[in-house]
């Protein structure tokens, strides 16, 4: 009993952290049609924020609007000198954002070199919970994602601007001739998608080891769950995140971590096959 | 070509004289970069000339380069030696083969979903690297493996990588000259457009991709008696993400650009990855330059630079076509029927029970006011757009669930809206693939024998639009009007017994739409075809229809002659919209 | 007195990249004067109204909005310059209720703009919540032409106002257009309906090929038009 609510924590926790990394890359796939190759450097990016402010001896809570700070300004500085002018060209922005996401490495390991740093717990301390005994900090993770979740939902539904980034989606050119400024908006909806994996970043530092190549880690396991949950919705985006999170956990318990990763590439390489829009699309 | 030809016997020259000019070590590096050069090679034959971009190649030279030290390891025989080259070709193309199959056979395109699986790929090589020590040695690798039987690594071995280079260069350069290599570009610039012309294009792709798995892997077997080790690196994604760029910066549109690229950055890289902390950022910089300003990269700036002072390394001599193929026979019941068929997206419907047969060969027209649902009723006939309901029958076959690729099997061309033709092909490319159509077969595919393919109906396509003779132009240079007619031209050359065109004369002027009108005519009178026409010209209705139907909200509204529909009371009402 | 000029087109060309649609064709709207523009399906009259709009590049000719050289402003600005324009297709946002559809252009949710025009389609106002996709043609029709309509525009471009509108709101629509005409707004309208434009006509022209071939002045035009379009 205890080892199947601690199965289900865990299911619920890797879940909720994979669809927080995926929940950006969904926005400026699913939004804007860009394949963002460096959405993971992003995460990335968050995770160094945390490192620096923890070692300059800073409170581990400034490395959120740290790195919202700089995913925004490389976000805006990437959208601005590259993304823009390749809108509605997929190709080439799959190359241009892949170009970016070597010089993000590249940059980082330069100014931090290849090594591991590790970010300390910010939480430590277990809670019993259920009967058993779980990492407060996981817990208070899925929380604080249950609840950014629930934000971005509702500001995208309620606010002016999330209703007119859903008017952009569905038809630009009516868009523009009621005023809306189209390119700014695809602006500010690129910037928020890198944001978020800026965040997760933040969040997920504590737990795994910080280094220049964690990014493509998370790209991949992103891109997964676009390709088994399909573009463009929220139960897509979840379901697929449970998916994928689910079979890796399960495999990687049943018999090791390669095989979780070999299970996860084969299911997507099937889904891309057998249902190429994913469980949920669009259409 | 001839051209082509001394420089790349001039850099081969080079190649075999670089140990005696300078010393050893530098021929030691400097093989392996060649080796990387030969992968860039196999990326460039993807990327350049088929527009999908492998980004996890280093797995194909990984696995040469673990199978073959895995062989060197124990024996030293030549036996042993050509089995792990035979074995380092053979299962990384099967790998790349079956992964391209699988990827690329529901998408059309160059999406990100290839570029990110074999990336993905890539990484799952170097965790099994890392963890299957029973085979690779894990973490330390693959240690103790001998060299060639006789053959100094250091030194004579060198020349059997120039020897496998100049083997891969010559096989990629005939290959890119075969009618494969010539799909595999038209691939490259209309996806859509070479499925309409009867090719699988998705097989086209993987067999591609598998040939550049089998050169990476051949690369591989090479790599391993050089180093005398292998560790899981050279499967990883750095070594992957590397090539690409090297391939990039060098040139991906020809197959010495991969070479000139992986060999100047890696002596670059040699010298200052240690002295400046920043060279790797720099050479990101460089590659994110080259894809947004220069995709041609070095060998591109140079070839532009030669034919500023006239020197097109780049010309093809081209064969006359002489070899006259006889007209095909048409078919016995060239009968369309179109049964109840219903389309619906959402609550919108877009083909509502559409219901009508073509029984007699002749030229139909389709008319309706935009949104009829004229073209999408030719995409459920070609298979781009599914059905909900009803059927539709071609000379008594259904084709529900046809492929678009298989359409001109069964006798239907078609030509789409928009001027779709190769931009980047000559005008005599384009003909040829056209010509190709259910002629080319399997052991066609690598000959040359099929440039000199011709049929009498391109000499009368000729006589009508004479510029189809200029044939070094790229088609892409052509007028829109040139374009139309070059494009109805390849939708006919496969003799198909129904001909669906759309918009033919859209674009074109007056004159050019007379030259379209009388060419239709003169070919509906000779080839006994079916055709149907969506047109939005009256006078072009006028003058080439047998029969018209008129579309209107996804049904047929009505069918008839000309003078039929124009007394029609209802057509009236949508179609002139005058009086309501 | 001369009336202002609120658009003015001088030899426009253009079309989709290199496929040239519209050739050649100049007119001008004065305040508080509705110029029609007609003709058989197919010959360029969208494609013109989507080259005025700024919805494609021009590749020949000008157009100056209220004295403004507009080629280089971009769409979006466009409304706030003081155009309006309804265009012939996807003309209102599926997915978004029928409200969200009237105000997202503006700050805050505000409907009063929309009283006039909801005293004449009162369904409209009934249905705020309900998703605009749901809509018939003609329904969405009446929307986007109410959105154009309350939007505090001097010059309105409607493509095709009446495509599948019941007649007895055509006549409607005609009053507002007559209504808002003698406030001093310019409209330009393509429409195929010539009992429509009957009703408000300053002058019209007919296109075909992508040519203006004919222009007349006044309401009377129906006979020398039918003469000349076939179909």
């Amino acid at each position: 009993m205890e080892a199947l609510i601690t199965f289900v924590l865990n299911f619920i926790y890797s879940s909720a952290t994979l669809a927080l990394i995926v929940l950006g890359l969904a926005m400026v796939f699913g939004l804007l049609g860009v394949m963002n190759m460096a959405h993971g450097e992003f995460v990335m990016l968050g995770a160094y924020s945390a490192y620096v402010v923890q070692s300059l001896g800073l409170n581990f809570i400034w490395a959120i609007p740290i790195s919202i700070l700089v995913c925004v300004v490389v976000g805006w500085l990437m959208e601005w000198t590259i993304i823009r002018h390749l809108y509605n060209r997929p190709f080439d922005t799959l190359l241009a954002t892949w170009g970016v996401a070597i010089l993000i490495r590249k940059g980082i390991e330069a100014i931090f070199s290849r090594d591991y740093k590790s970010v300390d717990q910010v939480m430590p301390g277990t809670i019993d919970i259920l009967g058993i005994t779980y990492p407060s900090y996981r817990l208070i993770l899925i929380a604080i994602i249950i609840f950014l979740f629930v934000t971005l939902f509702a500001w995208y539904q309620k606010s002016k601007t999330g209703l007119r980034i859903r008017a952009m989606v569905q038809n630009p050119g009516l868009a523009s001739a009621v005023g809306i400024d189209t390119s700014r908006l695809s602006t500010v909806t690129f910037i928020i998608g890198v944001s978020f994996a800026g965040l997760a970043g933040v969040l997920l530092a504590p737990l795994v080891r910080v280094e220049p190549y964690i990014g493509l880690d998370y790209l991949l396991s992103s891109f997964f769950i676009l390709i088994v949950g399909g573009l463009g919705t929220l139960e897509g985006l979840l379901i697929g995140s449970a998916v994928i999170g689910g079979s890796d956990a399960l495999i990687s318990t049943i018999f090791d971590k390669t095989a979780g990763y070999l299970s996860v590439l084969l299911l997507s390489i099937l889904f891309l096959w057998l249902r190429p829009d994913g469980i949920y699309s669009r259409r | 070509m001839a051209y082509t030809l001394v420089v790349k016997s001039l850099l081969l020259a080079v190649l075999i004289l670089i140990p005696f000019l300078t010393n050893s070590y530098f021929a030691y590096q400097l093989g392996l970069y060649l080796l990387y050069g030969m992968v860039g090679q196999g990326i460039a034959l993807c990327w350049g000339k088929g527009g999908f971009l492998p980004l996890g190649q280093a797995l194909f030279f990984g696995i040469g380069a673990y199978i073959s030290g895995t062989i060197l390891q124990d024996s030293v025989g030549w036996l042993s030696v050509i089995s792990a080259l035979i074995l380092s070709i053979l299962i990384p193309a099967f790998i790349a083969g079956l992964v391209g199959l699988l990827v690329f056979d529901r998408q059309i395109g160059s999406g990100p979903y290839f570029s990110l699986i074999t990336l993905a790929l890539s990484l799952l090589g170097y965790q099994l690297a890392n963890s299957q020590v029973w085979i690779t040695g894990g973490f330390n690798g693959l240690t103790g493996i001998g060299g060639l039987p006789g053959i100094d690594s250091y030194g004579s071995l060198y020349f059997f990588i120039v020897g496998a280079l100049a083997i891969s260069t010559f096989v990629l350069v005939y290959l890119i000259r075969t009618p494969f290599g010539q799909l595999l570009e038209a691939v490259r610039e209309n996806e859509e457009r070479t499925q309409f012309l009867g090719i699988n294009t998705s097989l086209v792709k993987a067999a591609a991709f598998a040939i550049s798995g089998a050169i990476a892997g051949l690369a591989g077997a090479f790599f391993a008696p050089h180093q005398g080790i292998v560790t899981p690196q050279v499967v990883g994604f750095i070594l992957s993400a590397e090539l690409v760029i090297w391939a990039a910066v060098g040139g991906r549109f020809g197959f010495i650009g991969p070479i000139v690229g992986a060999v100047l950055i890696g002596f670059l890289a040699s010298g200052l990855r240690d002295s400046f902390a920043y060279w790797e950022v720099g050479v990101a910089l460089v590659f994110i330059l080259v894809v947004l300003r220069m995709p041609g990269g070095i060998s591109g700036m140079v070839t532009s630079l030669l034919r500023r002072f006239n020197i097109d390394i780049l010309s093809n001599n081209v064969s006359s076509r002489s070899q006259i193929i006889p007209k095909k026979n048409n078919l016995r019941k060239p009968v369309l029927k179109f049964d109840n068929v219903s389309v619906k997206v959402g609550n919108v419907s877009i083909l509502d029970n559409l219901s009508f047969t073509i029984e007699n060969p002749g030229v139909h027209c389709l008319i309706g006011p935009n949104g009829a649902g004229k073209t999408s009723a030719l995409n459920a006939l070609t298979g781009k757009l599914d059905y909900n309901t009803g059927n539709v029958y071609w000379s008594g076959k259904s084709l529900k669930g046809i492929r678009p690729f298989r359409t001109p099997k069964i006798g239907i061309g078609r030509k789409l809206q928009v001027p779709s033709i190769f931009s980047n092909l000559t005008v005599r490319q384009n003909i040829d693939i056209a010509i190709w159509v259910n002629r080319l077969n399997i052991k066609h595919l690598f000959s040359l024998r099929p440039y000199s393919w011709g049929t009498n109906l391109l000499k009368d396509l000729e006589e009508s639009f004479p510029f189809l003779n200029k044939t070094d132009v790229h088609a892409g240079t052509l007028s829109v009007g040139q374009r139309q007619m070059l494009d109805f031209a390849m939708t006919v050359l496969a003799e198909p017994d129904l001909i669906l065109l759309d918009e033919p004369c859209a674009g074109l002027s007056k004159y050019e739409t007379e030259k379209m009108i009388l060419a239709i005519s003169k070919l509906a009178k000779t080839s006994k075809a079916t055709f149907i026409i969506v047109e939005h010209d009256m006078h072009v209705v006028e003058l080439l229809s047998d029969n018209v139907f008129v579309m209107h909200q996804g049904k047929l509204l009505a069918q008839g002659s000309l003078e039929e529909i124009r007394a029609n009371k209802e057509v009236q009402v949508v179609y002139a919209g005058g009086s309501k | 007195m001369m009336a202002d000029l609120m658009l003015e087109v001088k030899n426009l060309s253009g079309g989709y990249d290199d496929l040239i649609i519209v050739k050649n064709i100049s007119l001008n709207v004065y305040s508080g004067q509705v110029v029609s523009v007609t003709g058989r399906n197919g010959v360029g009259k969208s494609t013109l109204m989507k080259l005025i709009s700024g919805s494609l590049k021009l590749s020949g000719g000008t157009v100056f909005v209220l004295n403004q050289d507009v080629r280089s402003i971009a769409k979006h600005k466009r409304l706030k310059m003081g155009v309006s324009y309804a265009p012939q297709e996807s003309i209102v946002f599926d997915e978004l209720s029928l409200e969200e559809n009237l105000t997202l252009h503006y700050e805050g949710t505000d409907l009063a703009s929309y009283d006039e025009v909801f005293k004449y389609f009162p369904r409209l106002k009934e249905r705020l919540g309900q998703r605009a996709g749901t809509l018939s043609g003609g329904e969405k029709k009446l929307l986007s032409f109410s959105r154009v309509i309350a939007e505090p525009t001097k010059m309105v471009l409607l493509d095709e106002p009446t495509e599948g509108v019941q007649s007895d709101n055509i006549e409607l629509m005609a009053e507002i257009i007559i209504k808002e005409k003698a406030k001093g707004r310019g409209f330009l309208i393509v429409d195929q309906n010539l009992t429509f434009l009957e009703r408000f006509n300053d002058v019209i022209h007919l296109m075909d090929h992508g040519e203006a071939i004919f222009k007349m002045e006044g309401l009377m035009f129906r006979e020398d038009i039918e003469e000349r379009i076939t179909i």
